[in-house]
């Protein structure tokens, strides 16, 4: 029988935080030799807990256990949500996700064995592994032809943005700075970019909040996101730990929606896409009652000759005064309780109920009820500049900004270790709005055959891409399918094949991964990354706390880190300035390039040279805590920034916020170009709690397998029985009207199981949103030009006729128990 | 491949500057290079408790006893569907230890019949399916509900032992008063 051992007294311990989602738990982990432990009394254990525990934190369960190996050595090492945090999950509380952790290190004694391990290049066909000298010298040179035959638009590079800081720099120091590529996008997203346009050009930071913030609140607006299901620990230890009521404005009834319900809040279960009808409803309905915050919106928005001197042509453009908000909401039939009842399949007194809580009726002289505004992918991945701009609206007119309990942010999906090397070229960008550069949809330009290289890290590009089965074909039709390739392992002659594919028209792809993915698949060159555990890194959370990522473990054979990879290659191609020692020289260089940002940690630098440290030294000292940026430098003493605009001091010229031009005609024509025709459904897609992302560790951890061995297809118990569907069946969801990258119409499809419930209304079905090889990005348009001034894919609002294939396999051992149970 | 300690140098290790409720905890370490992995078929067998007549279980009524100790919360129930590990001419009979394997609040009255699940527990709204083995149908546990497994003798419902270890625990460990075998 196995057992969870107890790390001795003199264990190794090391702080992190959790590798998965925005909320960012704080974990220590241990390290010891095999064969020995800890004992049962809190002074014989490292963990300081007496065994066996009664409740609380500090309990290692299996999941929490690995053997790594440590300078060669092989380690016990338990990976402990920590006990004793105050900050982000109190207690040593812990997601299931996080939960997991020790799960995702490499053991080949477990299902992490197929990580990868050494470089490989794609001969005959097969790929084989070849050293990194070898590995460098292709890319760099490749990459060289590409620019100097084809231009650096030619030269693509695609990555996470959350890596760390220091891979986030050295990567777009070499892809912008030193190359000028504008062809480079995150995982998430075709283009560079804005992600909450709306809120940027009303002046709003995206996270400008702290989690106190939900404590403090009155009244939660969380929309178009479900944070029990992915912002777990924020939800239980702040979001309903707080008591404030919830509204939950979302398609599905989800476990918040009931939990909204259950304690005095309310669910409005909005018709997918029309959430802009429904907050501008909001709006109106709450300025004629002057329910608004009057005195606020007075004297920190600005007025039309304000916003008309403003140096950004998107707050000239789309920015709005008052007096111009009020115009626009009532030119529109659909911001009216009727229209928007109508377009939005919520009743006008729900609408009313809703304008109350947020902001209702007050007693003479009581406080004004403070509101938090939360939102996510709902709207990001929707509607994205007017969903977002109306948010912003709402947020100014109700004052959530700014203040304990008043904010509006993003909950967010990953962490934020993102900070650039900045200077994107966006003056070279070839996809404009207005006569104003947008950054370039990379995947438009790729579809359109004009990018020869790629380096894709960290990301399957392909699933993650809408329309995903038409990149596909484009890329094996420049890659694999081109005459060229090559047939020995002279490096010589691969520079040469691969030279010669490229101009015959075709393309080199390089995939930086720690996994093979869909999109490894089309790679000509592989090279081993090492992850979380075994580099050190720093980065922040949702609420701006940027803590260090010790590394506790060695990455698995000749893995290295990503931000080395690249400056390898950078130095290789020539290129000055990609010579650093270690970790914390490049996140010493990329200090200089926050300041003045939301992740502004320049003093951090500054700080740590006072004491005679390096950044990483005085980043661990602050353990699980860290430090919330920017970082102020007060008298000596470096201080964190709990929330942004606590100066009510907004982005832009004038120093105020403006509302924000979110037209309900403008958003109607995309929706009815989009919306289901004949028999098909809507095709929206989610998260689940067990499952992280594109799966690359979830699939690899035995209870997240066994919780979802295949992605399912949510439907409506109407529409199940309409089509003579039961939970168990397999499905096809097929769109044969695919509006593709270029506006042409394609067919695109995926398979999954279906599972019937109420969790989703009548029309309206949803999947996992990154499945390997059930994506639900394949039945979603790929059109930026449907949000032109903002590219960004419109993921949440696929479509597709559905057929039963017959029974899935799994039927009887897939749970298909309601997850809304409150 | 794994390294299986014998008792002799896992004593010798243990004297190492170990406490002696290792010695008496630790019996069976074994060292494996592979991480810690419960199987759901790893049962451990302890002592055969009396839980209910067979006659006396009503379909949806939880009856709670304790188990693997005395003082753990346990209950079982009639599910009226087959359920993995059910018992019964029906299959459908199943127990469950009480205690949350999130950070280990008792879900004491949590057993909703609608759906066979059990919670959302009160501390974190975890829920675990009754039908699947104790599965986390959402939630933050990282383990399957430890499930009690039963047998019927004569009209007796019988709890004769455990799958997966009860929150706190870092082994399954039963109650030696009451005859079980300690793991």
């Amino acid at each position: 029988m196995s057992r969870v051992p107890l790390p001795p007294v003199d264990a190794v311990v090391k702080n992190t935080a959790c590798e998965y989602c925005s909320v960012g738990c704080g974990y220590k982990t241990y390290t010891w030799p095999l064969g020995r432990e800890g004992g049962l009394a809190a002074e014989e254990n490292a963990i300081g807990r007496d065994f066996p525990l009664g409740g609380g934190g500090g309990w290692p369960s299996a999941l929490m256990h690995n053997v790594v190996r440590v300078d060669g050595e092989l380690r016990n090492v338990l990976v402990l949500p920590d006990p004793d945090a105050t900050v982000v999950n109190p207690g040593g509380d812990h997601s299931v996700r996080g939960g997991g952790l020790a799960s995702r290190l490499y053991n080949p004694d477990s299902p992490t064995r197929d990580r990868l391990t050494q470089p490989q290049v794609r001969i005959n066909g097969e790929l084989v592994a070849i050293g990194w000298d070898a590995a460098i010298d292709i890319v760099a040179e490749v990459s060289a032809h590409v620019i100097a035959t084809r231009g650096p638009l030619a030269w693509g590079m695609k990555r996470p943005s959350y890596g760390g800081h220091e891979n986030a720099y050295v990567q777009t120091k070499l892809a912008w700075k030193a190359i000028g590529s504008p062809n480079h996008a995150a995982h998430h997203a075709p283009a560079a970019g804005d992600d909450a346009p709306g809120l940027t050009d009303a002046g709003i930071d995206a996270f400008s909040a702290c989690y106190a913030d939900d404590k403090a609140a009155d009244v939660l607006l969380i929309v178009g996101t479900e944070p029990y299901e992915n912002k777990t620990v924020r939800f239980v230890d702040w979001m309903a730990a707080g008591g404030a009521t919830m509204i939950h404005i979302d398609p599905r009834t989800t476990f918040t929606s009931n939990f909204a319900k259950k304690n005095g809040g309310m669910h409005l279960p909005v018709q997918i896409g029309t959430d802009v009808a429904l907050l501008g409803a909001i709006a109106r309905y709450i300025i004629e009652q002057g329910w608004h915050d009057a005195d606020f919106v007075r004297d920190y928005t600005a007025d039309p000759s304000q916003i008309a001197l403003e140096g950004s042509w998107r707050k000239r453009r789309f920015g709005l005064s008052y007096s111009q908000l009020v115009t626009e909401l009532t030119s529109e039939v659909a911001f009216s309780l009727d229209g928007a009842s109508q377009v939005t399949g919520i009743p006008v007194a729900d609408i009313i109920r809703c304008a109350e809580l947020l902001s209702g009726p007050l007693e003479p002289n009581a406080p004004r009820k403070k509101v938090c505004i939360y939102f996510e992918k709902g709207i990001m991945w929707s509607h994205n500049h007017e969903g977002t701009g109306a948010l912003a609206n709402l947020a100014l007119l109700l004052g959530s900004v700014g203040r304990p309990g008043r904010a509006i942010s993003r909950l967010g999906g990953h962490q934020r270790g993102g900070q650039t090397a900045g200077g994107y070229p966006l003056s070279a960008s070839p996809h404009s709005f207005e006569g104003h550069n947008v950054p370039m949809d990379q995947d438009r330009w790729t579809v359109a055959g004009n990018t020869h290289f790629m380096w894709v890290i960290g990301t399957n590009w392909i699933g993650c891409s809408s329309g995903s089965g038409v990149l596909r074909d484009k890329l094996v039709s420049m890659t694999q399918a081109s005459p060229h390739q090559p047939t020995s392992t002279n490096t010589a002659a691969i520079i040469a094949t691969l030279k010669a594919r490229v101009d015959a028209g075709g393309m080199v792809m390089v995939n930086q991964e720690l996994y093979a993915n869909e999109t490894t698949a089309l790679c000509d060159l592989v090279l081993p990354a090492s992850g979380w555990g075994e580099r050190t890194f720093a980065r922040h959370n949702a609420e701006r706390r940027l803590r260090l990522y010790e590394r506790f473990c060695d990455p698995p054979g000749e893995a290295r880190e990503d931000w080395v990879i690249v400056a390898d290659v950078a130095r290789r191609m020539g290129f000055e300035g990609f010579d650093w020692p270690d970790g914390n020289a490049v996140l010493e260089e990329a200090a200089e390039a926050s300041r003045g940002k939301r992740l502004d940690f320049s003093t951090l630098v500054i700080g740590a040279q006072v004491k005679g440290l390096t950044s990483y030294e005085l980043l661990r000292s602050y353990g699980t805590t860290g430090i919330q940026t920017p970082v102020d430098l007060l008298d000596g003493q470096l201080v964190s920034t709990e929330r942004l605009h606590a100066d009510l001091k907004f982005k832009g010229d004038s120093g105020k916020a403006n509302f924000v031009k979110t037209s309900w005609t403008v958003v109607e024509q995309r929706y009815n170009a989009l919306a289901p025709r004949g028999d098909q459904l809507w095709v929206t897609n989610m998260r689940v709690n067990h499952l992280w992302n594109n799966l690359s560790d979830s699939l690899r951890r035995p209870d997240a397998v066994a919780r979802w061995p295949a992605n399912c297809l949510q439907l409506n118990p109407e529409d199940a029985q309409r089509l003579g569907i039961a939970s168990g069946d397999q499905l096809r969801i097929e769109n044969s009207s695919l509006i593709d990258h270029l506006g042409n119409t394609r067919t695109g499809s995926f398979e999954a199981v279906a599972y019937v419930t109420d969790e989703v209304p009548p029309g309206l079905t949803c999947a996992y949103f990154l499945y390997p090889g059930s994506m639900p990005n394949s039945v979603v348009p790929a059109d930026t030009t449907l949000q032109a001034n903002n590219l960004r894919y419109n993921c949440k609002l696929g479509r597709g006729s559905i057929t039963r294939l017959g029974r899935s396999p799994l039927a009887d051992t897939m749970p298909f128990i309601p997850r809304n149970i409150v | 491949m794994a390294k299986r300690f014998s008792r002799r140098q896992f004593l010798k290790f243990s004297a190492v500057g170990l406490g002696s409720t290792m010695l008496v905890q630790c019996a069976d370490y074994d060292p494996s290079v592979g991480p810690t992995e419960l199987k759901p078929g790893d049962v451990v067998p302890c002592a055969r408790t009396w839980v209910s007549q067979l006659q006396d279980l009503v379909v949806g009524q939880p009856v709670d006893f304790g188990y693997p100790l005395p003082t753990l919360p346990a209950f079982a129930v009639k599910l009226g569907e087959p359920a993995a590990g059910g018992i019964g001419p029906d299959g459908d009979v199943v127990a469950f230890s009480y205690l949350c394997t999130h950070m280990g609040c008792p879900i004491l009255g949590g057993y909703n019949h609608e759906h066979k699940i059990l919670g959302p527990c009160r501390c974190h709204f975890t829920t675990f399916s009754m039908r699947h083995r104790g599965q986390v149908v959402l939630g933050q546990a990282t383990a399957d509900l430890p499930q009690i497994t039963l047998e019927v003798e004569g009209d007796d419902v019988l709890a004769t032992g455990i799958t997966g270890v009860i929150f706190g625990e870092l082994s399954q460990r039963c109650s030696p008063a009451a005859g079980g075998t300690s793991a």
